[in-house]
């Protein structure tokens, strides 16, 4: 999902994550004041450039069937820039070092450098004269978007879908269907439980049918993945909510560092348990993305905690071999049974990483009406369905998606995307999965029905033997929570080069090196490894950073809920 | 008498003068095949330089770079009371040297070996597949090295484990100790070949007479070696030695930004990657130039302390 990746390659960055708080630019007030409102919408070709900080291998120029519809509705193509083998950060450092920007930007966490580079345009008075769809789909959450208390200004349109429904439960851990099958669809509640299971099948089976060695349980701690696949997992599995490298009290908005909750130390010390007796892989923490996901799939490894996000390609190519057995089923575990697992917390809208006009774009106005035709109920419609007739039907009322175009879809998903379109222009503002259009249907392809269709015969089967019709339903409500007003902490950005942030950058340092120390250490070291952890952290002034971002939670609760 | 005394300095320091010119004049040819890349390092290597100035400011890219809040040596000090900057430092150094004292001797020796070859078509096969790795891409090779260490279908563990040295697999990417090694091993794969040629051309220039002489004089192989071939080669050694010095600290970060992961951080951190993270990658573009700045004087410094050293050792100087 694209929130989740967003989510993801966020958490990575928090450490550079900056907020200014300058006047907005006179020159370009002046210059959005005096736009007149034309009478009817130009369509006159024009092609405007394009920054992603995610890359796109997919990208399509706009030729796919979808995009060349866009272009014909609006005039508008796109010259699109990836940062390849570069980091996204590095990028757009460099524009901001040469001054020299494209037209839209998706900055996505290097957006605070943009705006204190004063290359982003203050798209307030944009959207008032001209994108009613935008101020339409954000409605009551436009205040969210201001850029801070003291800037209200808007300069970024959140990519995160509006009044999103979660139907998937993409995380959580994961245990292959051979395994469950196997056992006979155990319990996976705990810790213990999935820890039981993968020692059980992996005293059985060595090797797969291909000859190839078994894995028992393989981390993606190699690179940035670690935020996902080791330290997220650890506040989830300990009932706590996401909130990228922090702990948020719900009562007092207090922040701390997720580390120093007692509880996660004792979700380390399960996986230096987990190392210990053999059953983590040991090149969890050294290999990179490319060799784990190599491992996966070739069917080897029966468990993973991670994203579903994260290996979504590798079960592709899984399904695409016939090897529907070593796909994964997914369960909300937690480290006990005293714990309760908030992922599905809501956060109310999660305004943040998003789309940008900078300086350098000639006519603002054509840009912000193209996205604004993105958010049409037309525009929505287009970029997540696809073309009425070709990628979808409406039968009876009711928007399908033809066997052959699903069969496609799910089992040829890349080159569906590459010649299609579909999903390819979710880079502006979105409605959410669950939310209905005016014709009673919903604006994307994902909600119960549909997601139940898409299940494997393995997934029926794991899902039967659990007595529900999805996974998410293994999961606690989002009714059993209250909405948390500060959305999620991993989008609050600090100043870049304050002192918080230093401190926070050599945090993260000593929290990667010290938890695959930890994790890999003889158990009995495992508790001098771990004071120790504390003792740097505290050395490195982590009561400084965590008093900073308190500071900075309050001024989000206040920016977006008053 | 006086003024036939008075008349001979006078004359003997035009004549120099004007036999400078003369020289100038017949080596007019050399000089203009030189110019362009004069006008090249000077252009990319000594016109940047006013960027230094920004090592002074609290620099802000909106700004123009004479609007900017001095602040003195705020990011020098700042610099060297930053624990990791000598650890980093210690990082480079030690990689760099390593890299060094293992960069020539091993090329030198492999070039005396193919240097020996009588056989012309073994000799250039192995020379041609000896310096193909230098074209490779660090992506590439990171990779191969992985693949060669993994605990998983690695072939060095499945060789230890076949030869009986081992019984369970070593995770060589894991031990912050090895990580040094590694990358000095690495990296004397890839360049060995490529950074042989030149000793190899330097070989190919001594005169054969030297050995035919010696032979007469019952000369035998390895005599010839070290009497003959080393010394020959010792002023090109020399210099690329001494200039090399000055790379010590900067040798850039792709290795070990791709060989490096968590586990070895404290080992595969060097000055370049950390002018990275704790400048560019933060917005800290007056930290990150101060890094720079300290990093220069640094080579400059190392470059002729040897020199120096050198020239007081055999009177003979490189710069």
């Amino acid at each position: 999902m694209k929130a989740s990746k967003t989510k993801a390659a966020s958490l990575f960055m928090i450490g550079t994550l900056l907020v200014a708080a300058g006047c907005s630019d006179r020159l370009d007030f002046d210059r959005s004041n005096s736009f007149d409102v034309p009478s009817k919408k130009d369509l006159t070709p024009v092609t405007i450039t394009f920054a992603s900080g995610d890359n796109n291998p997919l990208w399509d120029d706009m030729q796919s069937e979808v995009g060349k519809l866009i272009t014909e509705k609006t005039g508008i193509s796109i010259k699109a820039q990836f940062p390849g083998n570069d980091t996204d950060t590095d990028m757009f450092a460099r524009m901001v070092a040469s001054n020299e920007y494209p037209d839209m930007v998706s900055a996505k966490v290097s957006v605070g450098k943009l705006k204190d580079a004063g290359a982003l345009i203050d798209l307030t008075p944009l959207i008032d004269a001209h994108a009613p769809n935008i101020k339409k789909l954000y409605g009551e959450y436009m205040k969210r978007l201001r850029w801070s208390n003291d800037d209200h200004g808007i300069y970024v349109l959140p990519t995160a879908p509006v009044n999103q429904t979660y139907f998937k439960a993409g995380s959580g851990f994961e245990l292959q269907h051979a395994v469950l099958k196997e056992l006979g669809y155990p319990q996976i509640k705990t810790v213990k439980d999935f820890e039981h299971a993968l020692k059980t099948y992996y005293n059985k089976h060595k090797t797969t049918a291909d000859g190839q060695p078994i894995i028992p349980l393989s981390l993606n701690g190699g690179e940035w993945q670690f935020l996902i696949s080791v330290t997220n997992p650890a506040v989830a599995a300990t009932g706590a909510s996401d909130d990228g490298e922090f702990y948020i009290d719900q009562d007092t908005y207090e922040a701390k560092l997720h580390y120093l909750r007692p509880e996660e130390k004792e979700y380390f010390r399960w996986l230096n348990h987990m190392h210990d007796i053999g059953l983590l892989d040991p090149e969890s923490f050294v290999q990179k993305v490319g060799q784990y996901r190599a491992k996966i799939a070739s069917g080897r490894v029966l468990g993973l905690i991670d994203a579903d996000w994260d290996f979504a390609g590798e079960v592709a190519a899984l399904k695409k071999e016939g090897k529907i057995d070593q796909t994964y089923a997914h369960f909300p575990v937690t480290l006990n049974e005293s714990f309760k697992r908030h992922d599905f917390q809501s956060t109310g809208y999660l305004a943040g990483i998003g789309i940008s006009i900078t300086k350098s774009a000639k006519d603002p106005v054509r840009i912000i009406q193209f996205l604004d035709y993105l958010a049409s109920d037309e525009g929505q419609v287009l970029v997540n369905w696809g073309i009425e007739g070709k990628h979808y039907k409406v039968e009876n009322g009711t928007r399908v998606i033809p066997e052959d175009i699903s069969k496609m879809k799910f089992n040829d998903n890349w080159n569906f995307r590459k010649t299609t379109g579909v999903d390819m222009y979710r880079f502006g503002p979105s409605y959410g999965d669950g939310v209905k259009d005016p014709t009673g249907n919903y604006y994307t392809p994902v909600f119960p029905e549909q997601i139940q269709k898409e299940y494997t015969q393995e997934d029926r089967e794991t899902l039967a033997a659990y007595k529900v019709k999805s996974y998410k339903d293994l999961w606690p409500s989002e009714k059993e929570f209250t909405v948390k007003p500060w959305g999620s902490a991993w989008t609050i950005n600090m100043e870049t080069g304050s002192e918080a942030n230093i401190i926070f950058q050599q945090c993260e340092a000593i929290v990667k090196k010290r938890i695959t120390q930890a994790i890999l250490s003889k158990p009995e070291q495992f508790d001098a490894i771990w004071d120790d952890f504390m003792k740097e952290l505290e050395k490195a002034g982590v009561e400084k950073l965590n008093e900073a971002y308190t500071k900075l939670v309050k001024d989000r609760v206040k920016l977006w809920n008053e | 008498m006086k003024s036939l005394t008075a008349a001979t300095p006078e004359a003997g320091s035009t004549l120099k003068r004007n036999r400078f010119w003369i020289k100038a004049f017949q080596q007019r040819y050399l000089y203009m095949m030189s110019l362009p890349f004069v006008v090249w390092i000077f252009v990319f290597s000594y016109v940047p330089i006013w960027g230094w100035l920004t090592a002074f400011q609290n620099y802000k890219p909106k700004d123009s770079i004479l609007d900017q809040e001095w602040v003195g040596f705020d990011n020098f000090i700042e610099l060297f009371q930053d624990e990791r900057f000598y650890l980093v430092l210690r990082n480079t150094l030690a990689m760099s040297t390593m890299g060094l004292l293992v960069g020539f001797t091993v090329p030198v020796i492999f070039a005396l070996l193919l240097n020996e070859m009588k056989g012309q078509f073994f000799k250039r096969s192995v020379q041609t597949i000896s310096y193909l790795p230098h074209f490779v891409s660090w992506v590439v090779v990171a990779g191969l090295v992985y693949k060669m260490l993994s605990t998983d279908g690695g072939a060095v563990n499945q060789l230890l484990m076949w030869l009986n040295i081992i019984d369970q697999p070593i995770q060589f990417m894991a031990k912050g100790n090895l990580f040094w090694g590694i990358v000095t091993a690495s990296d004397l794969w890839k360049e060995v070949g490529w950074n042989s040629i030149i000793f190899l051309a330097a070989m190919a220039g001594i005169d054969p007479e030297l050995y035919e002489a010696s032979t007469v004089d019952g000369a035998g192989r390895f005599r010839k070696m070290w009497h003959i071939t080393l010394p020959g080669i010792r002023t090109t050694f020399m210099v690329l030695f001494i200039l090399s010095i000055g790379h010590l600290i900067s040798i850039g970060f792709e290795k070990q930004f791709l060989l490096g992961n968590p586990l070895v951080s404290d080992y595969s951190e060097v000055s370049d990657l950390y002018a990275l993270k704790y400048g560019i990658q933060m917005s800290r573009y007056s930290y990150g130039t101060a890094i720079g700045i300290v990093n220069s004087i640094v080579s400059i410094l190392l470059v002729f302390i040897a020199n120096g050293i050198y020239k007081r050792v055999t009177k003979e100087t490189v710069i």
